[in-house]
This record gives C-alpha cells, structure tokens and sequence, in this order.
C-alpha cells in the first residue's frame, strides 16, 4: 500500500485511513468494473430466452458484502505486520482501520443505492420486473420509495460486514492457528441480522442464518438498531485484539 | 536527536519458557552497537522490545527516555528492520518503499537513489525479489527511514559479499552524515566489527557482555609466529583459536598476555595483536561457560 506522501504525525492515522480505500477501490477497480458489467449486460442477454423478473444489482449488493467483509480482514491481516513495522503504533492502525472502513462502506454504500436506482431506470425502460426471490416467491420491490428504502441500508450492512472482516482477520494474525474460530459466533450473528432486515433468503449458506428464526418477530427498526449494535461491538473487538497484538516471529 | 535505550528488569516470556529474563541494558545516543549471540539466544525478541514489535511480560523499556509502547512520536522515528523486511508481499518494489512515507523524516530520494544503486526494480513485486534482493529492499527501507534508533537484524541474510559491502558503507556513510544509533544484529562478526563502538552479547535470554570494543579485544590476544614458538609461549594459555600455515602459526587466546610472556614472545619473533572478536565470542558463548 502506499502512504500518502509527507504524513503528519498527529493526523497521520486519519490520512492512512482515507488514502487505504482509495487504494482498495484502485486495487479492486477491475473486479467492481465487471460486476457493474455483468449486472447490467447479464439480464440483456437472458432476456433473449427468459423473462427478466429478478434484481441482478440484488445479487451483485449482496456479494459486495461478502467482497466487503474480505476486504476488512485480508487489508488487516497483511498491515497489522506491514503498518507496526514502518512505525505506525497499533492504536493508530485500529483509528485508520476505522476510517477506511466507514468511507469503504459509504462509498460500496453509494454504489449500492445508485445501482437499485438505475437498474430501475434500467428495468423500466426495457419492460422487466425488478423483483427479488422473497421465500421462495418473487416479489417486485416496490416503488420508487421502496426501492430507495430497500437500498438505503446497505452502506451499514456493508458496515457490519467490514467490522467482522476485521476481527476475524485481527484475529487470524494474532491466534495463527485459531483465530480464524470466530467466524463460527461473528458469522451467523450477522447473516441472520441481515436475513432478518431483508426478510429474504440472503446469498450466501442459508444454515448461517439459523438465528433469524428468532429475530421473526422483530420490527425493522429493531433489526437495524441491533445491526449498529452488533457493528459498534464488532469494531470495539477488532480494537481490542489489535491494542496489543504482537508482531510475529519470521520464519527461516 | 538521536534515542537512547533504557532496558529495566526486563522479561519476555513466550507460554512458560522465558525469552528474555531480568534484562538490564543501557545504550547510549549516537553509536553503533554489534548484537552477538548465538542462535536461540534473545536477540530478535530483545530487538522487538525496543521496536515495540512485541510488549514485555513485565519490567520497563525506554527510548529517547519515553515508554516506546504506543508512542507515536518515538516508534515513527525507530526502524526494526527484519530479515527479508515486513512487506506484503503482493506490494510492488515502489509501493513498498513508498509506504515507508508514514515515517515523518522518510527520505524518498534517498530511497530511490539507493534503490538505483542495489539494482532494485522498481516495478517487480515483493514476491518475485530474490532472497538478496529482498533483503537489499529491506536495507533501503531501514537506511531511508532516517531513524533516530536503527536496528537491523540479520538484514544481511541473502545478500552476495559486494552487496553486504556496500551496505555496510552505506549504512556508515549515513551514520557520519547525521548522528543516530544504529545496532547491528549479526552472526557475521568478523565483517562487521570494524564498523562496531560497542558490543552486547546476549547468551540464553540475559545480557553476557556489553563493553566497548577494545575492551572486549583486551580479553584476550592473537599470537602470531614461527609455530614452534608460539607453542613454547601458548603452553598453560587458554587457547581460543589456532591456525596455521606452513611454518607460521597464529593462535588466540582467552587472556591477555602478562608483561614477562609479551617479553617472551618478542625475543622469540612472536607478534601480540588484539583478539578476534568472533573467536572471543565463541569462547564466550561456549556452553558451560558463564562468560566471564
């Protein structure tokens, strides 16, 4: 990663953080590219042979989260040895982590909403439904305020994903062997709030979702309430492990 | 500026096994240490101490007279630079020396002409550097990093004979530009102690020794001449070290010669020269001793 040139010491950390997600949306610019591309060129082409029913830009969000959580831990694991060795301290690196990941999910966040409202425009104009597979059936998303509802959320589900990226890769640095064990608690956690939010099958292994059976009954207003409790906790552990994380021995 | 080093009491255990045990170590601002000891001895985990690479078990470590752990303004200004570097690996050359911007006096300029010099190319990624080239990068980084407190630890490792060279003239170029300590972990004794003020041996997770260089070369003393006699005048001596070659035969041994043997040994053509510091860290470090 590159640091942005003539760092200041006490502003240094707010600096890193902007100038990592800048490097992550470079790095990755490819691979956001095609998804853009598919998303919108996969329904022309299937719609020679099928109807078009589905929200492709659903899926691409969806996987955006996974790709977000990835992001959190593998950009974690490899600075925390890169970032304490050049002279950062490991409060500095938990600050510029913290920064990267709220500008990240904004940004992911914003792509997310744009592309919804596109692909309605999209949609419209071409005659299709932009639907999504809700249990089983598919249902269209709505109107236009539905549709900006539906996506609004995303930059804080992108959130909660980057934070438990974070910890499992703060981890996985730390416990080599058994860090990587939390995916088994953080995991469902989220993809059940997620199911929950949404109330639809989410992609990804539907058993991780096995919480959400008791999250039924909850409104969304207390879905999203606990998706910012789950973020703000997940942020306070993936602080915590890296405080005081030691750097690892090298191996001959 | 350049930091001073305060280790007190201090210990770094890895599960039950102690690393480092009880050290007390003070180094002065502005010279250059040699870090010997065997392999398995403490010297990375003492190095990673005072990098705050890693956080004593207990007891204090000071740098420039400050706690190093957490300490923004003291760890940016101290380079721990490992063998092979701390890089991620998927960084090209360029990246990777850009990065070491977060330090607030990183030279860039410098960096780069050095990377000019090594034959480093700038647009290769980490992972397709040879191990001397790796090891070449990782020098740049530490020399560029204008650190007030540079320690390099088996940097060296990789690097041909003319690439160590001309690191070692390198590193003490800088050093006579701008003043800072520099510690020098090595198990290359002889290449590099010509270019050491003090050195600190460190056998079994304590401090062994730590003295300037001539008084570690006073322990002891290489004699040198026709074999026959350096026999006579070695006899009863605690002989370190001994070489020979045709006729002529250089032993060294662990005591410095009293003033009737240094007569001796003139009358018999003998030359008395300082030991060799490998030889004495040998003797040092052998098992069973304790390194008095």
């Amino acid at each position: 990663m590159t640091a942005p040139a003539n760092t200041r010491l006490p502003s240094r950390r707010y600096a890193l953080g902007v100038g990592m997600a800048g490097e992550g949306v470079k790095y990755f610019r490819f691979w956001i590219a095609a998804a853009v591309l598919v998303s919108f060129l996969g329904p022309l082409a299937i719609s020679r042979f099928n109807d078009i029913e589905l929200s492709t830009w659903f899926y691409t969000a969806n996987v955006a989260k996974w790709f977000t959580a990835f992001v959190g831990g593998g950009f974690v694991y490899a600075l925390v040895p890169n970032m304490i060795a050049a002279g950062l301290t490991r409060r500095e690196l938990s600050v510029s982590m913290g920064v990267f990941g709220a500008m990240w999910s904004l940004v992911l966040g914003a792509c997310a909403v744009a592309g919804i409202a596109i692909e309605r425009f999209y949609y419209d104009a071409m005659g299709w439904s932009q639907g999504i597979d809700a249990d089983g059936a598919i249902a269209p998303i709505g109107s236009w305020g539905d549709t900006l509802a539906f996506a609004a959320v995303y930059p804080l589900l992108y959130l909660v994903y980057f934070a438990a990226g974070c910890v499992i890769g703060a981890a996985s640095y730390r416990w080599e062997s058994s860090g990587w064990l939390l995916l088994v608690p953080i995991l469902p956690i989220v993809f059940s709030l997620d199911n929950a939010l949404y109330d639809t099958e989410p992609f990804g292994p539907g058993w991780m979702g096995f919480l959400g059976r008791y999250m039924d009954e909850w409104g969304r207003g207390v879905v999203l309430a606990g998706i910012v409790l789950v973020a703000l906790v997940l942020a306070a552990g993936a602080h915590r492990i890296l405080i005081d994380i030691p750097l690892r021995s090298k191996k001959a | 500026m350049s930091f001073t080093v305060n280790l007190r009491d201090v210990t770094l255990k890895y599960g039950d096994a102690d690393a480092l045990a009880d050290v007390d170590l003070t180094l002065e601002a502005g010279k250059i240490y040699g870090l010997l000891g065997r392999n398995g001895a403490g010297k990375t985990s003492l190095l990673s101490l005072i990098a705050a690479f890693r956080k004593p078990t207990s007891g204090a470590v000071l740098v420039g007279g400050e706690p190093v752990w957490e300490n923004a303004p003291i760890v940016s200004r101290v380079a721990l630079i490992r063998e092979g570097g701390d890089f991620d690996d998927s960084d090209t050359v360029k990246a990777t020396i850009e990065t070491g911007q977060i330090r607030p006096d990183f030279d860039l300029d410098y960096a780069l002409k050095l990377a000019d010099k090594f034959e480093l190319s700038l647009k290769k990624k980490v992972r397709e550097l040879s191990r001397g080239k790796r090891s070449v990068l990782a020098a740049v980084c530490g020399l560029a990093a204008r650190a007030e407190l540079t320690m390099f630890d088996e940097v060296h490792l990789g690097m041909d004979a003319p690439t160590r060279d001309a690191f070692y003239k390198e590193l003490l170029a800088e050093y006579m530009d701008r003043q800072h300590t520099v510690v020098l972990s090595t198990h290359l004794i002889d290449e590099v102690a010509n270019y050491l003020e003090e050195v600190v041996i460190v056998d079994r997770g304590r401090i062994l020794r730590h003295e300037d260089v001539e008084t570690f070369q006073g322990m002891g003393a290489t004699l040198t001449g026709p074999a026959d006699a350096v026999d006579a005048v070695a006899a009863g001596l605690d002989v370190l070290a001994e070489q020979r070659l045709g006729a002529t035969k250089s032993v060294t041994v662990s005591a410095r010669p009293d003033a009737a043997t240094r007569e001796r040994a003139a009358n018999a053509g003998i030359e008395i020269g300082p030991v060799g510091l490998q030889d004495l860290f040998i003797h040092l470090t052998e098992p069973g001793k304790n390194g008095a």
